[in-house]
């Protein structure tokens, strides 16, 4: 099974939910109404299926906004910034993220399996 | 003017089913789930087959935080909600009253501890709620938006009873025009097994398992474990007329102690729990000689049945009500039995059917009226008492409206 079908199957269990929904582009909070307790199980699950350690602040983008503050405070470039604080992140996904903010939290499926793929490497 | 209050919703989970229809087929047909369980074959249980909370909640994902104890708890509240059929606003107004048990299940919470530790095992983040007493009660009110007044009880066995207890007199007094009330539990894993074994409260013994919960006989040798649960909604009369919701039976009277006497056994003499019966009888404002049946808390253990028989004989002197002891049909549930024995009792009371008590052949007491054969009688007024250990006790009159 690859990494994307195994926090499928994750979500599916802890969100109660049927998988056949859940693509590379669902989100996660927005879409599949994951509360922070649901990613804190989320965090524990993947740390036992993959090995690997969990930042949830990095995996589930928790501090998009306060690094995007940061950004503007300093008069950095926010893609840059963003690029630094997940570098499991594409050029191409962290300028999909900044057009994105006004629509909630941004993280999607995607992001679950770059973040475990860039880890597990 | 005193407030009357009645029970206008319920939900079961039982071993004699999972609705009122149900279970008095079952009682009539004699159709019980005793059985013995793999683990442990020198013990009886009487387990409830074929249960899934989704059935009752559709997909969920809290049913994770739950217990067994817990599921059925939940699982009947959204049964009872249900049937309610409360607008939003009166929902979000409800109190919410639960008896709820500790979850004994550290074998199966743990499969693997050596020395001590802990960190083996594979646990959910939060699965520190699964041991939570209010575990529940947090999840019905999510579940249902509820956000009134609201207790967890954990007063051993008689918790359930209490509950309900404790939600009758909110309204009685005005605090609530409604609230849901009840429990569910299950001490059949091998960690609530051990837990009375070694209290020495559980049968135990060669008997085909479907004799061994004899609430009264002489030859009796402690309790069978049961599970399941059941909720209710309470609700001021007026209110409930109002609504033209449907009345199952009104509450008439409560009453509780402790006997501060034993940390298991109860008092001998029951005096406590003779105070408990005679100011529920008191706040019924009836006499004891309008109590038409008793439903017992008869576990089948030496200590209670004989304090219970004895105390029972002394409240009724002249009149003889009929003893019923609904635990030789389910088992005993711990904290829940209070709930489910109520709900089997509106079932018995709607019907006008009163169920043998299982397996008495030589009754411990000759001087009380025990059901021995079924009986289709007219049941005005029934007392339903519950004991649990640490010298709990709670009662609760009902009567037919």
């Amino acid at each position: 099974m690859d990494v994307f079908d195994q926090i499928r199957d994750a979500l599916k269990e802890i969100l109660d939910i049927e998988p056949e929904n859940i693509t590379p582009e669902t989100y996660i909070i927005r879409d599949l109404d994951a509360e922070s307790i649901d990613l804190m199980e989320l965090s524990v699950e993947l740390n036992e299926k993959f090995g690997i350690e969990i930042i949830d602040d990095r995996i589930f983008l928790r501090t998009v906004r306060l690094h995007l503050n940061e950004a503007e405070k300093y008069k950095k470039e926010a893609a840059d910034v963003l690029k630094n604080e997940y570098p499991f992140l594409g050029v191409d996904r962290i300028q999909e993220i900044l057009k994105d903010l006004d629509g909630g939290p941004v993280l999607k499926m995607k992001d679950l399996v770059s973040y475990i793929e860039c880890e597990a490497d | 003017m005193t407030r009357r209050v009645v029970i206008t919703s319920v939900g079961v989970i039982s071993s004699l089913g999972f609705s009122q229809d149900e279970i008095i087929e079952n009682l009539k047909q004699g159709s019980t789930s005793f059985k013995q369980p793999s683990f442990d074959r020198e013990v009886v249980v009487s387990p409830v087959k074929g249960f899934n909370i989704k059935n009752f909640t559709g997909r969920f994902k809290d049913a994770r935080y739950l217990n067994r104890g817990a599921t059925f708890c939940v699982a009947a509240a959204a049964n009872a909600i249900r049937k309610a059929d409360l607008s939003d606003e009166m929902q979000e107004k409800a109190g919410l009253f639960v008896g709820s048990g500790p979850n004994f299940d550290i074998g199966g919470e743990f499969p693997e501890v050596h020395n001590g530790d802990l960190t083996k095992n594979k646990q959910a983040a939060l699965w520190i709620l699964k041991f939570l007493p209010n575990t529940a009660a947090s999840v019905i009110a999510k579940y249902a938006n509820i956000h009134g007044e609201n207790t967890t009880i954990g007063t051993a066995c008689s918790a359930s009873l209490q509950a309900i207890g404790d939600a009758f007199r909110k309204i009685k007094d005005g605090y609530l025009d409604l609230a849901f009330a009840g429990g569910g539990d299950s001490r059949i894993n091998s960690g609530g097994i051990l837990a009375y074994k070694k209290a020495r409260a559980l049968y135990t013994g060669e008997e085909k398992a479907k004799s061994a919960s004899r609430p009264f006989d002489e030859n009796r040798n402690g309790f069978v474990p049961g599970e399941g649960g059941a909720f209710f909604l309470l609700e001021d009369l007026e209110h409930a007329k109002k609504r033209k919701a449907p009345i199952f039976a009104e509450v008439c009277g409560f009453g509780c102690s402790i006997d501060g006497h034993n940390m298991t056994a109860p008092h001998p003499y029951g005096i406590w729990a003779e105070k408990a019966v005679r100011s529920a009888i008191k706040e019924a404002d009836i006499l004891p000689s309008e109590i038409d049946v008793v439903s017992t808390h008869g576990t089948g253990t030496l200590l209670n049945d004989a304090m219970e028989s004895a105390m029972i004989e002394s409240v009724f002197e002249e009149h003889k009500p009929e003893i019923i002891a609904l635990k030789s049909w389910i088992g005993h549930l711990a904290s829940s039995c209070g709930a489910v024995e109520l709900a089997i009792c509106l079932s018995l009371m709607k019907n006008n059917y009163l169920p043998e008590i299982r397996n008495l052949a030589n009754a411990c007491n000759r001087n009380i009226s025990f059901v021995r054969k079924p009986k289709s009688e007219s049941i005005k007024t029934m007392l339903i008492e519950n004991f649990g250990f640490g010298g709990q006790n709670s009662t609760l009159i009902i009567k037919d409206y």
